[in-house]
């Protein structure tokens, strides 16, 4: 380092940097000590006592490493390549926050903070689990720190440390300036679409959801090795439903967030940043339903190992998609390769080796039942649910990696054309078979039920299913489609079934709440998302005002967006909708789109209301827009501006060098005589008279001067301007008083005098028509799409219920 | 035969009908020649000609958009999407067309763009101050 840098902060970077090595020497520390712990069976438990120690300095070096990051970013110190990149100095406290996670390093950290919050709680209550089940903690938590060390071994960089400095980031010409950090003024920012309340708590929900699921898996890997085959369900089993839980609310959150921030119009696009994420979910809820049948009956021990363990191979194989790269082509959200690639490959190995060879090595010892289930059993169809869960994640999973397929075998393989309808052709079949085997296998017994009964119970299930279900399809207006009909009524199925549970355990049996609760809350879900989705429809068809394009009207579906002027209404749908004008609050312009609902006979006013759909117009990123929704209890109104002028700098200052007459357009020159009409573009001008006694302010007229006014009446727009210009010759020179009407853009000069032939000079100048305002709209209708966000909130409340079950049960076992 | 043994093979099946139906589906990448002769859609990768005018005029037709792209091979077309211009799109490095060929024009269903973004590309702007030196 030859050069002084000015101006630079060194010490935040150098004691962050220090807190990552520190937090992967101390998680390799605990991770060796406690398979030490777990492996030699003594009753000194210095092991353990060094575990727990270098653990809690894990900790307490995340926290480190948060805080010099946040503190960096905080403070604007643009000399770190991580605050450059992704925060600036007029983003608000609150999005700091989301800028923090906006990076990969960031979203690595988070992972990591939650891992060890997990950690802690796990050396807390896990009592005779802790030894095992921390060792595969604290390796996975080796993994995330070796991604943020960014350090140089034999010439590989390992992990990307967001510690790195801009100068060492980035090449350019000003680094050898000393001073450089003069010329940097801001940073680049956080892209607009992040700067949404939902970003803020979206990321650390989401990641939440991931870092727990490594606990089951930590449980069943745990329980092989130490050979406790038939306790770790139960342990493991809270667990997973809090992960299910943390990570199904963290994915609707993030289509909550698409829906209410970004611009393509919906919640779910199967996009494959979207699939990554839900891919592990439908895996661990597969695994929760087989560990019940397991815990109850004995059977699917095999089963349910091997979900538990392959949803967090997925976790792991979800993030390699996302941020390495590979779905470059693919996706619009994902990171781009930090060179991590091998890394994360790594990662998905280490854990997948290790999953392989217990199971290997325990094949024989595992408590696997030869005996078939009963059909008229409850754990035969839990059974039956996981696998159809199971196969709904492969089709996603196979679909998602065709990236990944490429990448290995060297293919040219593009997804499919119309991904929305290949995922839904699959997706609809298998939410149809899980929505009915969860209504019905809640009259199903363990073990063994009366067919008898069983049917008795279902008939009526079925029958109030099928009416309430007719009823909806009739006003929802789902017929369209056999498969949507099919679905709708599955839904309903399974929230009667499961209605008839609650009931029972309102009488009582208040610990069956838990499961039924979140399967309506499930199946409430799939309901609104098929309507939503199914019967969404864009309001804003363009039926005029546009030209045909040879060849192209015919075989592309309806114009989805409208042109709205300034001020002039259009009919959508039920409503007149004017654009107002626009507002500017910082970076975001918002349209004002007024909506009126007139009662057609009347004439009245039923309902009036605006929506503010915005656009930054971003000087990095350009212009992005994000919707405005109107929420009713059946339905959404969602409003989105997808084409505006963009707004210029403010015009040139008025200055020297300048005519006014610039402002105008060429003017118009006519002879006229007292009487005479003048018709202009907007309006006409009368020529009343002249006034022979015209005087001028401060102009004192000597006997041979003269002045002249022409006495006019300007009549634009339904109203009249009466302007006198003047004509003046003094001292033989010939002068004008021109006579400007601002409100009308008019500016008017009574330019010269033909004695000869008796006539006047009137000259007319014109201001160019100001460009009328305009934004292009696109509005669409989604019907019941509140039963989608509704069966959310019912779902968690009753993974909740079933959590607090579950935990209650575990406790016995010591 | 075991009820168990009959239920996973209709798993693998169908698990292997999916994987089946994925590449059946799956589109292929090309480029405008290969779309001249083929009657599906397929996905063409190139960047947008910039040397050639962006058309959008929603005063006239707000759901007309039109611009020249080159693919891969250098191979310029006329590109028409049935919507408005995507924010940003001058500013694109890399487009993804899915679509197919009409009369020479290729009408795109969707248009995926890559932007340089914060991630690949720093790109450091300099705020000029003067000094006295």
């Amino acid at each position: 380092m030859d050069t002084q840098f000015a101006g630079e902060h060194l010490l935040p970077g150098q004691l962050g940097q220090f807190f990552i090595v520190l937090s992967f020497g101390t998680a390799l520390l605990a991770t060796l000590s406690y398979y030490f712990a777990t492996v030699k069976d003594t009753l000194d438990d210095s092991w353990k006592r060094i575990a727990r120690l270098s653990s809690g300095l894990n900790t307490i070096s995340v926290i480190g490493i948060g805080s010099c990051l946040f503190y960096i970013i905080y403070n604007h110190y643009f000399e770190y390549h991580y605050a450059y990149s992704h925060s600036s100095r007029s983003l608000p406290v609150y999005y700091i926050i989301s800028s923090f996670w906006e990076g990969q390093e960031g979203s690595f950290w988070l992972w990591m903070f939650w891992q060890s919050a997990l950690a802690n709680i796990l050396m807390w209550k896990a009592k005779s689990w802790e030894n095992s089940v921390m060792t595969t903690v604290m390796l996975s938590q080796t993994f995330l720190a070796s991604m943020l060390l960014g350090v140089e071994i034999l010439g590989t960089r390992i992990g990307s440390s967001p510690f790195i400095l801009l100068r060492e980031a980035v090449e350019g010409p000003i680094f050898s300036r000393p001073d450089y950090l003069t010329l940097i003024g801001d940073g680049n920012g956080l892209n607009p679409l992040l700067q949404n309340y939902w970003m803020v708590i979206h990321p650390p929900t989401l990641f939440l959801g991931f870092a727990s699921m490594i606990v089951p898996f930590a449980y069943a890997i745990g329980g092989l090795w130490e050979k406790r085959f038939k306790e770790w369900p139960t342990a493991a089993l809270p667990w997973a439903l809090f992960a299910v839980m943390i990570l199904g609310a963290g994915i609707i959150m993030g289509s909550f967030w698409a829906y209410e921030a970004l611009n393509f119009g919906g919640f779910w696009a199967w996009d494959p940043v979207e699939n990554a994420s839900i891919i592990p979910w439908l895996m661990l809820i597969a695994a929760v339903h087989v560990i019940l049948a397991y815990k109850s009956t004995g059977h699917s021990y095999f089963t349910a190992t091997f979900l538990t363990l392959i949803s967090f191979i997925l976790v792991l194989y979800a993030s390699f998609l996302t941020r390495s790269g590979i779905l470059g082509e693919t996706s619009v959200h994902s990171f781009t390769d930090l060179g991590m690639f091998g890394h994360l490959l790594l990662y998905i190995a280490a854990f997948a080796i290790l999953a392989i060879a217990l199971m290997w090595t325990r094949w024989k010892q595992m408590p696997i039942t030869e005996k078939d289930e009963e059909t008229y059993s409850r754990e035969f169809w839990l059974f039956i649910g996981a696998l159809v869960l199971g196969l709904s994640c492969v089709q996603v999973l196979a679909t998602t990696s065709i990236p990944v397929f490429n990448a290995a075998f060297g293919t040219k393989i593009a997804p499919p054309a119309d991904e929305i309808q290949h995922y839904n052709k699959w997706q609809v079949p298998f939410a149809v078979v899980v929505a009915i085997i969860s209504g019905f296998t809640q009259f199903l017994k363990y073990k063994h039920t009366d067919p008898a009964k069983f049917w008795r119970k279902i008939r009526i299930a079925l029958l109030i299913a099928l009416i309430a279900a007719a009823g909806f399809v009739y006003i929802a207006k789902v017929y369209t489609n056999l498969m949507y009909i099919v679905l709708t009524f599955a839904g309903i199925f399974s929230v009667v079934s499961n209605l008839d549970v609650l009931y029972d355990a309102l009488k009582g049996k208040w610990k069956l709440a838990g499961s039924s609760v979140a399967h309506i809350g499930f199946a409430l879900l799939l309901i609104g998302a098929l309507v939503s989705a199914a019967t969404s429809e864009v309001v804003s068809v363009n039926t005029s005002g546009t030209i045909a394009v040879e060849g192209f009207d015919k075989v592309e579906k309806p114009k989805d967006n409208l042109m709205l002027y300034e001020g002039e209404p259009m009919e959508m749908d039920n409503y007149t909708i004017t654009y107002l004008g626009d507002s500017i609050d910082g970076p975001n312009v918002y349209y004002r789109v007024n909506y009126k609902n007139i009662d057609k006979k009347t004439g009245k006013v039923v309902e009036e209301f605006d929506l503010y759909p915005n656009a930054q117009q971003n000087p990095k990123m350009g212009l992005v827009a994000s919707p405005d929704t109107r929420h009713y209890l059946t339905y959404d109104i969602y409003t989105h501006a997808t084409a505006a002028p963009q707004i210029k700098e403010d015009k040139h200052e008025p200055h020297e060098g300048h005519s006014e007459d610039e402002e105008y357009d060429t003017p118009l020159t006519k002879e006229v005589s007292p009487g005479d009409t003048i018709n202009y573009s907007k309006g006409f001008i009368v020529v009343k008279s002249v006034n022979r006694d015209a005087s001028i302010e401060k102009i004192p007229l000597a006997p041979n001067d003269i002045a002249v006014g022409m006495e006019l009446d300007v009549v634009t727009g339904g109203k009249t301007f009466t302007v006198q210009p003047l004509y003046l010759i003094k001292n033989g020179n010939k002068f004008d008083f021109a006579k400007t009407i601002e409100e009308a853009g008019l500016k008017l000069r009574f330019s010269n005098i033909y004695p000869d032939r008796d006539k006047l000079e009137l000259m007319v100048y014109q201001k160019p028509a100001a460009p009328k305002k305009w934004i292009v709209l696109k509005a669409i209708k989604f019907p019941y799409i509140n039963l989608l966000w509704g069966g959310t909130i019912i779902m968690v409340i009753g993974f909740l219920l079933s959590i607090f079950r579950r935990q209650k049960e575990s406790r016995p076992t010591r | 035969m075991k009820r168990s043994s009959i239920i996973g093979i209709i798993i693998i099946a169908i698990a292997i009908g999916t994987i089946i139906s994925t590449y059946a589906d799956s589109s292929t990448y090309g480029t405008f020649t290969d779309a001249q002769e083929s009657s599906s859609e397929l996905h063409v990768v190139g960047q947008l000609d910039k040397n050639q005018e962006l058309i959008y005029n929603p005063e006239k037709d707000a759901n007309y958009f039109a611009f020249y792209m080159k693919d891969n091979n250098g191979k310029a077309c006329k590109v028409v999407f049935n919507g408005t211009k995507p924010q940003d799109f001058e500013r694109s490095e890399q487009i993804v067309l899915t679509g197919k060929m009409v009369d020479g024009e290729f009408h795109a269903s969707k248009i995926l763009m890559k932007c340089p973004s914060k991630y690949n590309k720093d790109q450091i702007e300099v705020q000029e101050v003067s000094t006295a030196s």
